[in-house]
């Protein structure tokens, strides 16, 4: 119930199916053969969030993390409960604004790094307000352009 | 033990969450229609903005020290009052969860033995701060009532107490009941608390628990006072509800944002809240027997004096409990019918539903034939509809094609967890 009510209707994210899920099914109860095969579906979000209260979107919207295939415009999933630890690639609040770094800390230095040479590393000082937000798990970009309309409007074209 | 986990200054927390250039400033949220102040940062109550206070009275301070003001955004603040229930759904379990309110749930911890409440707590705090990035407050005592009383404690020095307070033996107890004055004892309201220490000589809470059953059951309005007066004393009288219980009446109330005075406008927007309050309705699966509608006129300004506005209503008692909108909005306009007055302006009307029955029971009535219930079919697909298409893509002719009658929101920020595109950017 919660669960439609924030994540919209495509997510079911139910175990079961029906008679009625199987296309092929008549009213004789004879269906193809390939009914017995029928299972559910490939879902995305059962896929990709490990845990759905702590899981955010977020859009890239910098060539700053190319080097990890990160490229502008695409979307990022955040995990809020990873822990943040060295090497992980995390979004941070730093001086008031959220960015995408990899994490590199050492015992007495933090430092947020790019992956584009054409970026400088932020290096946390002791007066920079520098807070993790959380951990990123996933990359999705998009290729195809009707289907970029299609996320933004809503239709198909 | 019972505990209360309470998010601080939910709203504002929420806008914070994207927005963490306001850590640590002041921040406050708008109601509907950005008429008043209704929830405020830390910072903000130190200012001295005030609770619930119009906005236009607070806009100088607001000016002044540039508080970041936000209207109500109610997409973001439902969708992370989910997360943070289901994260505490997901440390206690389920059945030990129960929602009080958006920001407010109590969790029954009898399953969970130990003696040390404390670091349970804190755990607790801080798995939802974690996930969810919203700060709670939790408090943990043997009575909801009491757990009420610690969260408060808990809250008044978020500094000392680093918002957990537990009161897990009878020292603490008397500690904390001695530090609460009666008015801000849970389920005491401002009639009461006034009666208590006028007439009683009663301040704090720790002097009422000292009050023996028969004066509360006498004084306190019965098996309430009794119950009220155990839980004071450490003895769980108030079980765990289920979740939301369904309501008993539903109401879709709003201020225009300009004043109308063309009756067909009036009706627009009435036909746009019975809508509104129908899909409510349904949502909870009821139906209602009884619907009224009131407009009220825009205050009359004499001398710089303020009035409320007049407010004036009527009712139609239904043929039969429906649910349907098309059987809502009909009477809805008749009722606008019977209060316009000409040359009048309005700036705020309502639509109120009552007399809810549940839908699958509804009573027959001898002398209305019965309807086949096609209509629940179709409004079942219109909700879909307008649920997965957002934005009440499907509507009623009668709620108007021009305007929206929706809430006046000039500081909305934007949708961050539920609209694909109005993510938040990073760089």
């Amino acid at each position: 119930m919660e669960e439609e009510l924030f994540f919209g209707s495509a997510y079911k994210g139910s175990r079961n199916f029906t008679q009625h899920h199987v296309t092929t099914a008549n009213a004789t109860g004879f269906g193809a053969a390939a009914d017995d095969y029928m299972e559910r579906g490939i879902d995305l979000n059962e896929q990709l969030i490990m845990n759905k209260p702590a899981t955010f979107f977020f859009r890239m919207n910098s060539h700053a993390m190319l080097g990890v295939g990160i490229q502008s415009g695409d979307i990022l999933i955040v995990d809020r409960s990873l822990k943040a630890v060295n090497g992980k690639i995390i979004v941070a609040a730093v001086d008031g604004e959220l960015v995408v770094r990899r994490l590199s800390q050492t015992m007495n230095r933090v430092v947020l790094a790019a992956e584009n040479r054409q970026f400088k590393d932020i290096v946390v000082e002791e007066f920079t307000a520098y807070q993790p937000w959380g951990v990123v798990t996933c990359v999705i970009h998009i290729i195809e352009n009707s289907l970029v309309h299609f996320l933004n409007n809503g239709d198909m074209k | 033990m019972k505990a209360i986990v309470d998010c601080n200054s939910f709203y504002c927390s929420c806008e914070r969450l994207f927005k963490p250039h306001l850590d640590n400033k002041p921040v406050v949220v708008l109601s509907n229609n950005d008429g008043c102040i209704i929830s405020r940062s830390d910072e903000a109550k130190n200012l001295g903005v005030e609770m619930a206070g119009p906005y236009f009275k607070a806009k100088p301070l607001i000016k002044e020290f540039n508080v970041a003001t936000f209207s109500s955004n109610y997409n973001l603040y439902g969708d992370l009052s989910w997360r943070v229930m289901e994260t505490l759904r997901m440390i206690v379990g389920k059945h030990n969860v129960e929602v009080y309110s958006v920001d407010e749930a109590f969790l029954n911890l009898e399953e969970f033995a130990g003696d040390d409440w404390q670091s349970f707590a804190m755990h607790i705090r801080k798995t939802v701060e974690q996930w969810t990035g919203i700060k709670v407050s939790v408090g943990v005592a043997p009575t909801k009532v009491l757990s009420k009383i610690a969260n408060h404690l808990a809250k008044k020095n978020k500094a000392k107490t680093q918002c957990v307070v537990v009161l897990d033996n009878e020292k603490k107890i008397n500690e904390a009941l001695q530090k609460t004055p009666v008015n801000e004892i849970w389920g005491i309201g401002h009639s009461y608390a006034e009666k208590l220490t006028g007439m009683h000589a009663i301040f704090s809470a720790f002097d009422l628990s000292m009050r023996s059953e028969e004066w509360a059951y006498k004084n306190l309005g019965g098996v309430t006072g009794l119950r009220m007066i155990k839980e004071l004393r450490g003895e769980p009288c108030l079980e765990m509800k289920d979740e939301l219980v369904n309501k008993k009446m539903i109401a879709t109330t709003r201020m225009f944002g300009v004043n109308v005075s063309n009756i067909n406008d009036i009706k627009e927007a009435v036909a746009t809240y019975a809508s509104k309050a129908a899909e409510k309705l349904r949502r909870q699966q009821s139906a209602a027997n009884i619907i009224s509608v009131f407009v009220v006129k825009k205050e009359q300004n004499h001398n710089g004096n303020f009035h409320r506005g007049t407010s004036v209503s009527s009712y139609i008692r239904l043929p039969f409990a429906t649910s349907s909108t098309d059987e809502l909005v009909k009477p809805a306009v008749q009722l606008v019918d019977r209060l316009y007055e000409k040359n009048q302006l309005y700036k705020k009307a309502g639509v109120m539903l009552s007399g809810l029955v549940p839908d699958e029971t509804i009573q027959g009535n001898l002398f209305v034939p019965k309807q086949i219930n096609n209509k629940r079919f179709l409004m079942n697909t219109v909700d879909n509809v307008n649920f997965s298409m957002r934005d009440d893509v499907i509507k009623f002719a009668a709620s108007g094609t021009t305007r929206d009658w929706k809430m006046r929101q000039e500081h909305r920020s934007p949708r961050y967890t539920t609209r694909w595109d109005e993510l938040m950017e990073v760089r």
